[in-house]
């Protein structure tokens, strides 16, 4: 007794009351959850095709990845690595796109932005585009590249860029003029303007499109690598599906979950706060 | 000197044309229906790449003689309503009861996030195994992407209303259902419209995906079953319907309800 109150004062200590209260409560939906799909398995309420025992999705893990050869392999994407492979390629979709998509629809969002005739123009576009981007995309996407790599690449890619495109376009314009003019009267240069006042003056904008082009993009990823793939999580869920392995689509969905939580929490989250802070813009109360 | 004066006031009336926003829409258009088709004059094979835009709207012209897009058109829509209006209405009042109680509120908030991050399409797989390609599967589908938003957004928005609101409420003697009523649901309206708009657009997405991937007839179908059956005019056909489908459902429906809901019930301070 002694001994867990003093493990839970120094569990309180370390990571805060607040902190631990949370996280208790929250893992007992959680729980819960666990709890009755276990006694369905025990019980048989619903069948084992339809939802497996929480062993089997473990045991998935281990069948996916048996004939793995080695760490090297691994990484190289071998076709054995069964689990591994469609993770990563999903992954390093997603970062491909990111890296590319992000930068280009922001630098090219800001030079839109920056002129007012042209950005009236081009709004109307990245509406149009945004209301299609992703999912409708795919059958087009076939015709042209095939089944496969590039398809899902692009289909990330479309998603990711138009919504970084419209959002960054939207938060330059947003930028009253004032600033600008008090930067070029100072003998500011153009480049001075976007890396002082439109750069930041968008940033909550842009931040905003961010966090929403990572929940469509990787929405739209799952969907084109079940439709259009060969490879990827989504590929994976859907092919255990087609053979009725349903340990290894609730192995795959879980996977999923937990990656874009992640990256959501440790990734978009804190960017967002830091952003709030630099510069404490993104909420504005009305 | 007299036809000066006209043509002055001509490039006059010309150039207030030009501030009206319709006018830049109709000269957009233009420009993009001028650039689409030189594309598509100046690459191998466009009937299987890029079609003219003449041939695309002799194919909708076709389909609509025929009957079929009407049909899709009204399948895809019905399918979006009858979820998401199951969706939100089970989602709305889940988030707010849920919301009564802090402790249960910060019980749940974690597990709707889980669920709200596995997206609807995600779950497909799982759902054809237990109700094959049907429509009962598409509808859970668009029902299970459209519920989970909603309900996280509903808590998350309970959850910032100022606990001294629901206590005075409660001083005055409200009861539960007073509280929900008059404090927790005003109180939550800026987020539930935000939320409504975001479930509605992630079910839009699903369903084309959910047809496409269930092969149920509608548009996801029809721009699926294009690639398939290698008529790229259907596919273009699809995705220009696709894309004012939603921008008139968000555009005009969706995005006023939200800024008036906001500009209405978003004054709560803290």
């Amino acid at each position: 007794m002694i001994v867990l109150s003093r493990l839970s004062v120094a569990l309180q200590r370390r990571f805060g009351r607040q902190r631990i209260r949370k996280i208790a409560l929250g893992s007992v939906p959680f729980l819960v959850l666990v709890a009755i799909w276990h006694a369905n398995t025990v019980f048989e309420w619903l069948p084992p095709v339809f939802v497996p025992a929480i062993g089997e999705v473990w045991d998935a893990i281990f069948f996916l990845q048996e004939d793995c050869p080695g760490f090297v392999p691994l990484i190289q994407l071998d076709n054995d690595c069964m689990m591994t492979t469609h993770i990563l390629s999903s992954l390093g979709r997603v970062i491909l796109a990111t890296v590319v998509g992000l930068p280009a629809g922001i630098a090219l969002g800001i030079l839109a932005g920056m002129n007012r005739p042209i950005s009236k123009f081009l709004e109307p576009v990245g509406v149009f585009a945004n209301s299609i981007s992703g999912i409708a995309w795919i059958p087009l996407a076939i015709v042209w590249f095939g089944v496969g790599w590039v398809t899902t690449l692009f289909i990330m890619l479309n998603t990711i860029f138009w919504l970084m495109f419209f959002n960054s376009m939207l938060g330059v314009r947003s930028v009253a003029k004032v600033y600008e003019d008090s930067i070029l009267t100072m003998g500011g240069s153009r480049w001075d303007v976007i890396t002082q006042v439109y750069l930041p003056g968008a940033m909550p904008s842009i931040i905003t499109g961010m966090r929403m082009s990572m929940g469509f993009g990787w929405r739209a990823l799952i969907a084109a690598e079940m439709i259009g793939g060969d490879s990827g999580l989504g590929f994976m869920i859907f092919t255990s599906a087609a053979e009725f392995k349903i340990e290894e689509v609730f192995l795959g969905v879980i996977i999923m979950a937990l990656i874009f939580m992640a990256t959501d929490r440790y990734l978009l989250a804190p960017l967002e706060k830091w952003t709030v802070e630099r510069w404490g813009l993104v909420w504005k109360p009305t | 000197m007299q036809s000066r004066s006209k043509l002055d006031r001509f490039l006059w009336s010309l150039q207030q044309l030009m501030k009206i926003d319709a006018m830049n829409l109709v000269i957009l258009v233009i420009f993009v229906l001028i650039g689409w088709s030189l594309i598509s004059d100046n690459i191998a094979n466009p009937a299987r790449y890029l079609p003219s835009p003449i041939a695309v709207a002799l194919s909708s012209v076709d389909m609509l003689v025929k009957g079929l897009l009407p049909s899709y058109f009204s399948d895809t829509l019905l399918r979006l309503i009858i979820g998401s209006a199951i969706g939100l209405a089970a989602g709305i009042p889940f988030g707010l009861l849920l919301g009564l109680n802090r402790t249960v509120a910060d019980m749940f908030h974690p597990m709707l996030n889980f669920f709200q991050s596995v997206s609807g399409i995600a779950i497909f797989p799982i759902v054809v195994i237990w109700y094959g390609n049907s429509d009962v599967t598409v509808l859970i589908v668009i029902l299970y992407t459209s519920f989970f938003p909603i309900a996280f957004n509903v808590l998350s928005g309970v959850r910032e209303i100022p606990i001294r609101y629901i206590n005075a409420a409660r001083t005055l003697g409200a009861s539960r259902f007073q509280v929900m009523k008059d404090v927790l649901f005003p109180g939550a309206m800026p987020h539930i419209a935000t939320g409504s708009r975001l479930s509605i657009g992630f079910a839009w997405r699903a369903v084309i995906a959910g047809e496409m991937l269930a092969g149920r007839q509608g548009l996801g179908w029809m721009i699926f079953t294009g690639q398939d059956s290698d008529k790229t005019t259907e596919i273009i056909l699809g995705m220009v319907i696709i894309g004012f489908t939603w921008i008139i459902l968000d555009h005009y429906l969706l995005r006023p309800l939200e800024e008036r809901t906001i500009e209405r019930w978003g004054l709560v301070q803290r």
